[in-house]
């Protein structure tokens, strides 16, 4: 009898060792088309739109408020003294600090007013420093009240924080007919 | 005397047969974090710098307008004319009540334009905006 070799049996198998190559240039791929791109910027609330007839007049104490000027000429005015832009953080702060205990009704209130041909540059910088004032104050109060960084506040606290204690209130000025 | 060093029996290799299974987690990961830029943006600007800024927390919530050096105004994926943002924005504002407005406005611009898309922006109730800026290095 003829004995039929059988034939070797072959070794059927995918090679995967160039799977993670592959995959890795999808990775590479991916990586690189794909751009990440953080939104950052400085957050507003507008004022709700009232008809100007039917817009109110509400008298402010003058203590209440910090009036901040932006002509087209790039000089800023707070409360009607010529202030440089970077001296704004620092000549808000105790204001907003001494009204911390207050309630909400006697908060400072800010108001940015500008020019139809002031720079935008110029304003994004007021605000900017407006902001930081009051990131300062409310970093601060974290600190002396909670001994803790804002980021590390509950959300209870971060609540007291930012919305009793020290909101922040800016108010945009309506813009004045153009003659 | 010799000393025969002793060796272990076992095969000296480090499995990589799960190896495209970590990396394909990896991939995941960047195809779902990431998100492609859908529109092409025709005006040119460059934006302000400013320190106090924040990150908007939920991408699917904003909306840009742009504004160029040129002073040509973008709203999605178009060019449009100061009168159109009110209305465009109003339907916006329906299908997405708490849509946050990113203005994406070139530095040298003047405020004239800025105000009046805010007066826009208030009319058409999406007051929600968020004035685009890089952090100050």
């Amino acid at each position: 009898m003829v004995q039929i070799k059988k034939k070797k049996e072959r070794d059927a198998k995918i090679p995967d060792a160039g799977m993670s190559d592959i995959v890795f240039l999808l990775l590479l791929f991916f990586l690189v088309s794909t751009t990440i791109d953080v939104d950052t910027g400085i957050g507003l609330s507008l004022p709700e739109y009232i008809p100007i007839e039917e817009q109110t007049f509400v008298p402010l104490s003058k203590d209440r408020l910090a009036a901040l000027n932006i002509n087209e000429n790039g000089d800023v005015l707070l409360d009607g003294e010529i202030i440089a832009i970077p001296q704004i953080s620092e000549t808000l702060r105790p204001r907003i600090e001494s009204k911390i205990d207050l309630p909400s009704t006697k908060k400072l209130v800010v108001s940015v007013k500008t020019d139809r041909k002031t720079n935008y540059n110029l304003y994004i910088q007021a605000l900017d420093q407006i902001k930081f004032a009051y990131a300062e104050v409310q970093a601060t109060y974290a600190q002396q009240a909670y001994g803790k960084k804002m980021l590390d506040l509950t959300p209870e606290e971060l609540n007291v924080v930012k919305k009793e204690k020290v909101p922040i209130i800016i108010s945009i000025a309506e813009p004045e007919k153009v003659k | 005397m010799t000393f025969n060093k002793k060796r272990a029996s076992v095969k000296q290799e480090i499995p990589t047969a799960s190896m495209p299974d970590i990396i394909f987690m990896l991939l995941l990961f960047f195809m779902v974090a990431t998100t492609l830029r859908e529109v092409d943006v025709y005006v040119q600007y460059k934006l302000p710098e400013a320190v106090a800024i924040e990150k908007i927390e939920n991408k699917r919530l904003i909306s840009y307008i742009w504004v160029g050096k040129d002073g040509r105004i973008q709203l999605n994926d178009g060019i449009v004319k100061l009168e159109e943002i009110q209305e465009i924005m109003y339907k916006k504002r329906v299908e997405l009540p708490n849509v946050i407005v990113s203005l994406r406005i070139d530095k040298e611009s003047d405020m004239g334009v800025v105000t009046d898309i805010q007066q826009a922006l208030r009319k058409a109730d999406a007051r929600r905006i968020n004035y685009s800026a890089m952090l100050k290095q």
